[in-house]
């Protein structure tokens, strides 16, 4: 095999270095635009490039939207309950 | 475009071909009924996060034994996926903290949205018969 295979599978078999800090939530915007686009492109009856991104985004935000005022209720929860 | 009736045994054939064309490869049932930009869509986005999942967590976050709730998810995105994990449980293949529960998450959610894309492609074949039979099957069935 070539180098540049040999490169690109071991890129496959180690993980990557990602911390446990609170920036590693932001993996979480590739999932819900992935999310967004697979349930639009089987939810719609016609694909067309203008309301399927608008559909998109509109999902995708609502999404973001709903974690994010699930994570401020959790805070808020905690910190009620800690302090 | 104008499509062939079909007797109930071909309707079934028929089914049973783009769930199997679908599980196999995500999007190719679309492909099969003629919705090309869907499965383009679905076979691109589907891909690109199942492969950033084994990216990110290595390709031992596929593993039949020791998270097979996830396994299961998994393989929902291709039977490709057993022979993976076949391989991966012969072990090397270091996983581990917040990298391999990325991983999971990733192929996990991609192996379940091209379940949905396996449910919805079936519903949509099965609805073209209806369409082109203009309901009169749908009581004999």
């Amino acid at each position: 095999m070539s180098p540049m295979i040999d490169y690109v599978i071991a890129t496959f078999t180690s993980p990557e270095n990602i911390g446990t800090n609170p920036q590693s939530l932001l993996w979480l915007l590739p999932l819900a635009a992935a999310i967004s686009i697979g349930y639009k492109a089987t939810k719609l009856s016609e694909i067309k490039a203008g309301s399927f991104f608008k559909d998109v985004v509109g999902l995708f935000g609502s999404i973001v939207v709903f974690m994010a005022i699930t994570a401020l209720v959790l805070y808020a929860i905690t910190w009620f309950a800690t302090k | 475009m104008a499509r062939p009736r079909l007797s109930k045994n071909n309707h079934t054939l028929i089914l049973l071909i783009v769930g199997l064309l679908s599980w196999l490869i995500p999007g190719a049932g679309f492909f099969f009924l003629n919705e090309k930009k869907r499965a383009i869509i679905i076979f691109v986005t589907l891909l690109l996060i199942f492969g950033a999942g084994l990216y990110i967590g290595s390709i031992g976050v596929i593993d039949p034994y020791g998270s097979w709730p996830w396994y299961i998810a998994q393989v929902m995105f291709s039977p490709l996926v057993m022979i993976l994990g076949h391989y991966v449980s012969a072990g090397g293949f270091p996983v581990y903290g917040k990298p391999a529960e990325i991983g999971q998450i990733y192929t996990g959610i991609a192996g379940l949205l091209n379940l949905l894309c396996i449910i919805k492609s079936v519903y949509l074949a099965h609805l073209y018969r209806i369409e082109t039979d203009g309901g009169q099957n749908v009581a004999d069935d």
